[in-house]
């Protein structure tokens, strides 16, 4: 029986390249995936412990406020700790660093930008202990308020030299420094894509906002101490609000930061699309088996009829699944490791960062994970054909060609069905609008569900909707048209199934359609409804700036306001929330508030105004005072001002500016309003605008109009790296077709040998493949477009809350996509086509 | 040796074989299926080929009608000469010129007894002749089945449409290889009576391998091979004469 199936499988070997193609697709995304963030983790830890080097012990803030936006996570500490530290008995060498915001503006005037990485202004410590990490490449080290560094990546890229003189952007106006010299990271030339600019001490401090304090305290031990042993004296000798690590276990914390994003966010997004691309290529296994096991029903009979049991049976269709899964998953493995080192050059190449070259990390886990998801995939989708084929029976051998056309069952298919899609669209709901539990992967599960249950029922539809998608090409192109029309209604299961691989492909990618749509209709809504501003001035990324800006522009005559937004997180009985800074008079010239209790003016003596469903949820009302705590400034009990409903630009919370001045450190805008004075020319203000910002390189102006296409631009940017994920999806699917077409016409040899001997042209038949192939491939995207708007309608409605307020279909898009689908149908049909022009007539038409 | 029949001088002739040779395959292992073989084939005629397993009948039958290319020598149907034409050429005249009854699977399962008529018709383009179509369908007797697929019809049905079809787009000269190999006595029966109505009422030619001497009774004129040569030719076939030749013959 085994030996049967491996001969079965070698007789096969185009059959087998075509199923295995799926699953090595799917199985190297997975691979790719895990030694891609493998590998960059080991970068990212190699990289921190060579920083931290010659560090036997660190200190610095315990508090953290964690938030990607703000960067500041922890509060520094005052100078003076410095001594206490010192004092520590075995304490060789003690040292205070600063790390803040620093970025270069280049040759041509225009800031150094990196990909993503922060700008870091620094300080160059003095004692030779902790240099290790970092080497003078050129040059010397920093000294006086007028000397920089400059990391060695950023110095070739914006062509620095030694002696050079730049312009510094810092909290304040860019200053002027004199480049001292280049520093390198051992054999790397930047910090993971981090553009650095390294001043002494005094300087750093001073130009960082940090005068008098430090972000860490680095020491060395005297000999014969112990990190350990020195950082549980240092720990006792200091306030627990500071955090007392070894440099190991700081190396580690530091790179376990970077790591949890990437982990979080990189391996989880490329897991997910790993994920859909396995599930298409299920869909595409199954269809094969199935197919297969109808074209083998004499075989299969014969081999009952020889006394096979149908246990044999069984595992003689497993066996196949699962020698088609080992081959292809080892496959996959390799190309994973091909896709993990192109992704990763990319990658570095995308965020400027010269990564140190770490070996590519092969783990054994990848090697488990992949070979157990191939498997698993592929037996999964094999066991209902495989079933299926225990069910032939013996004397099926002795009939005339028994057509294996399965009827009935269509009651209960239609009862499956629609249980199945009921329970999906129940838990994509659950997901969506019930606050508790994980949201996410209850939408996700729910779309899963969705997706099977859509799939059981589509057989049931799969007639009609080739018939009525096949009419036109039936009226077009008169018999190969027709042919092509009823070959596609003939076996609606198999056209069905086909379909339905890329149904879920059109699906997702409808979906992040609508929702991009929507989002931008959204954001134009808020701007034309909420924002009464002329011009919005931010950063790319979004990198904070200088509130000297809106200083200087509220000074300008053509201007009437200019407001700038500080981005705060602060802690609500221990949980994260976020505010933004306001002056509450220029705030309400540029942004429309409509406030139901109190007033907002208010807030110019201090205090806080709340959303009012928040405020209703905590039952706060104008006059309560909120405790709210600080990373500087602990616990304050602030008191609410005014109450106002969501405009989708206030967020929940807005402090007043004199509160912020007092309970943060950096004080920043992360984008400023302006409004033009009345009477003012459009060219006059922007003028004036213009003017003031000259000084300050780094910051874009945009009117109304221009931050909506920007917006635009930087959502279709997204949706293009998503649809770039989605094409593989879509391209497993149409594999799916071209396996489906190449079964069909290895069934139909005697039709088609039929229709070349009376007359058929090969072209009038390849013809014919063409369009069945688009009746199928449109059949999907109609499949996928009707789930896609489905989804996206469902999502943009639950995230109401969130500022979605409009329902957006992208009605030139969504059709692009069908005729793409089509077009991709007709790539599917060249080979398929091309094997049915050569059908061998004679062989067709002569009885055996 | 030379063809069987001897035309008159009014005879036209729908196709002839000069000196045809077919050699499958090559070297040690080739087979010589047709040995220089000239046949003629007179318009208006039924002509049946007969043989036993292996003589060559339907390789004789595949080359004349064009579904088969030839190792030497000449076929014409009409005027046209076959070994002339490109593949695209062949697959044109095939559709227009030529009608075809199979043994077996002649339909295309997924159209109706009407549409499979008409088929040949339709791959061409070509308007129907409706009251051509009309006629022979009423004389294969399938008007009232004329909205059934394939598997709803019977064997004997199932060859009747595939005879209207060959007949649908008056083609000057209609194959049938065995048509009758799949059917019961009274179904060939009622097959043949429509095969020798068309040639005697309609003028058109046919042109059928068969082993049945029942069949080749119903022919003008019946050619045997054997060995991929013509051994025998015999005018106004009974099933009897046909029979003793063929023991004769060593059938």
């Amino acid at each position: 029986m085994w030996n049967a199936t491996l001969k079965g499988l070698l007789a096969h070997k185009l059959r087998l390249a075509a199923t295995a193609l799926a699953i090595v697709l799917g199985v190297s995304f997975v691979a790719g995936t895990y030694v891609l963030t493998d590998t960059i983790t080991a970068t990212f830890d190699q990289l921190f412990k060579q920083v931290t080097e010659g560090v036997d012990v660190a200190v610095r803030s315990q508090e953290t406020f964690g938030s990607l936006q703000t960067g500041e996570t922890r509060d520094p500490m005052p100078a003076s700790l410095l001594d206490k530290v010192k004092a520590v008995d075995g304490v060789k060498v003690a040292e205070g660093s600063v790390t803040g915001f620093a970025q270069f503006i280049g040759k041509d005037g225009k800031p150094v930008t990196t990909g993503g990485a922060p700008t870091l202004g620094v300080s160059i410590g003095s004692a030779s202990e902790f240099t290790a990490g970092s080497t003078i490449r050129s040059g010397r080290r920093p000294s006086g308020p007028n000397e920089v560094v400059v990391d060695a990546k950023t110095a070739e890229d914006a062509g620095f030299r030694v002696g050079d003189r730049v312009k510094v952007l810092l909290q304040g106006p860019a200053q002027t420094f004199t480049i001292s010299g280049i520093i390198g990271f051992g054999e790397a030339d930047n910090l993971g894509g981090a553009t650095l600019a390294g001043f002494d001490l005094p300087t750093a401090q001073k130009v960082l906002n940090r005068e008098g304090r430090f972000d860490e305290i680095d020491v060395a031990a005297q000999d014969g101490v112990s990190p350990e042993q020195l950082r549980d004296r240092i720990r006792a000798a200091v306030d627990p609000r500071y955090e007392v690590l070894t440099g190991t276990e700081l190396a580690e914390s530091s790179a376990a930061e970077i790591n949890d994003t990437i982990g979080r966010f990189l391996s989880t997004a490329l897991l997910a699309f790993a994920f859909v691309a396995l599930l298409v290529g299920g869909f595409l296994i199954f269809n094969t088996f199935t197919i297969i096991i109808a074209q083998r029903t004499r075989e299969l009979a014969l081999l009952r009829c020889l006394g096979a049991s149908r246990r044999q049976v069984l595992g003689s269709v497993l066996l196949e699944s699962v020698v088609v899964a080992v081959v292809a998953s080892l496959i996959g493995l390799g190309l994973g490791v091909l896709i993990a080192i192109g992704l990763r050059a990319l990658l570095s190449g995308f965020l400027g960062a010269d990564l140190p070259s770490t070996a590519t990390q092969f783990e054994l886990r990848t090697v488990v994970v992949s070979l157990l998801v191939g498997l698993v995939v592929t037996v999964l989708a094999a066991l209902l054909p495989a079933l299926k084929a225990t069910r032939v029976p013996p004397v099926a051998a002795l009939q005339p060609e028994t057509a294996f056309a399965p009827t009935g069952f269509r009651k209960r298919r239609i009862v499956i069905g629609v249980l199945i899609t009921a329970a999906g669209v129940a838990l994509l709901l659950a997901g969506l609008f019930r606050s508790e539990g994980n949201r996410l992967m209850n939408v996700a599960a729910g779309a899963l569900v969705v997706f099977f249950g859509v799939a059981i029922l589509s057989p049931l539809i799969a007639r009609p909707l080739a018939r009525a998608i096949g009419w036109p090409f039936a009226k077009a192109f008169r018999l190969p048209g027709s042919l092509a029309r009823q070959n596609a209604m003939r076996n609606p299961r198999r056209t069905a199934s086909t379909a339905a691989a890329l149904m879920i492909g059109l699906a997702l990618v409808a979906f992040v359609s609508v929702f991009a749509a929507s989002i931008k209709a959204s954001t134009s809504k808020i701007l034309d409804e909420s924002v009464s501003a002329d011009y919005i001035l931010s950063t790319d990324n979004f990198q904070p700036f200088t509130p000297e800006v809106a200083k200087r522009l509220t000074e300008q005559p053509e201007l009437d306001a200019a407001a700038g937004i500080r981005l705060g997180v602060w802690k609500l009985n221990g949980a994260n929330k976020q505010l933004y800074g306001v002056d509450p008079i220029a705030y309400e010239q540029v942004v429309r508030t409509e406030v139901t209790a109190g007033r907002l003016a208010d807030l110019a003596g201090g205090g806080l105004a709340v959303k009012d469903t928040v405020a209703r949820a905590n039952g706060w009302t104008v006059g309560e005072t909120v405790p709210m705590e600080f990373p500087r400034t602990g616990v304050q009990q602030v008191p609410v001002r005014a109450i106002y409903k969501d405009n989708s630009i206030n967020g929940d919370y807005l402090l007043s500016l004199a509160d912020y001045q007092g309970d943060y450190t950096d004080q920043q805008d992360f984008q400023v309003y302006v409004k033009a004075a009345p009477g003012v020319a459009p060219a006059a203000s922007r003028a004036a605008v213009d003017r003031v910002t000259a000084a300050f390189p780094n910051i874009t102006v945009r009117d109304q109009a221009e931050y909506k296409a920007e917006n635009a631009r930087q959502i279709d940017q997204l949706i293009n790296l998503f649809y770039s994920l989605l094409g593989l999806a879509v391209l497993i699917a149409l594999f799916g077709i071209v396996n489906t077409l190449a079964l069909s016409i290895f069934e139909r040899v005697r039709e088609l040998g039929l229709l070349r001997a009376v007359g058929a042209t090969r072209r009038q038949l390849r013809s014919m493949i063409r369009w069945e192939a688009v009746i199928i491939a449109v059949l999907g995207a109609v499949l996928g477009l009707a789930v896609g708007l489905f989804f996206g309608w469902t999502v943009v409605r639950a995230l109401r809350s969130q500022g979605i307020t409009e329902f957006t279909l992208p009605v030139g898009q969504l059709v692009g996509f069908v005729l793409a689908a089509g077009v991709a149908g007709i790539l599917a049909a060249i080979l398929p086509g091309r094997r049915a022009a050569k059908v061998d007539m004679l062989r067709a038409i002569t009885t055996e | 040796m030379t063809s069987g029949v001897v035309p008159s001088d009014t005879e036209t002739l729908a196709a002839r074989a000069i000196e045809v040779t077919k050699v499958y395959g090559q070297g040690q292992t080739a087979v010589r299926a047709l040995d220089n073989v000239s046949v003629e084939l007179p318009s208006g005629r039924f002509t049946a080929i007969m043989g036993p397993s292996g003589s060559g009948k339907s390789t004789l039958m595949h080359c004349l009608a064009g579904l088969d290319r030839i190792t030497s020598g000449r076929i014409f149907i009409g005027e046209v000469e076959l070994n002339t034409l490109s593949e695209r050429e062949l697959t044109l005249l095939r559709r227009d010129k030529v009608g075809f009854v199979f043994q077996a699977f002649n339909l295309l399962p997924t159209l109706t007894a009407a549409e499979n008529v008409e088929l040949p018709l339709a791959i061409a383009g070509r308007k129907p002749d409706r009251s051509w179509v009309d006629r022979v369908i009423d004389a294969v007797g399938l008007r009232d089945r004329l909205g059934h697929k394939p598997a709803e019809l019977s064997g004997g049905q199932q060859q009747r449409v595939a005879a209207a079809r060959a007949l649908a787009s008056k083609p000057a000269i209609v194959f049938a290889d065995e048509p009758t190999g799949n059917l019961d006595s009274a179904a060939s029966a009622e097959l043949l009576g429509f095969m020798r109505r068309s040639v005697d009422e309609y003028d058109q030619t046919i042109v059928m391998v068969t082993h049945d001497p029942n069949a080749a009774a119903y022919a003008d004129h019946v050619l045997f091979l054997a060995d991929g040569r013509i051994v025998d030719e015999m005018a106004n076939p009974t099933a009897e004469k046909v029979l003793d030749l063929m023991k004769k013959l060593g059938g």
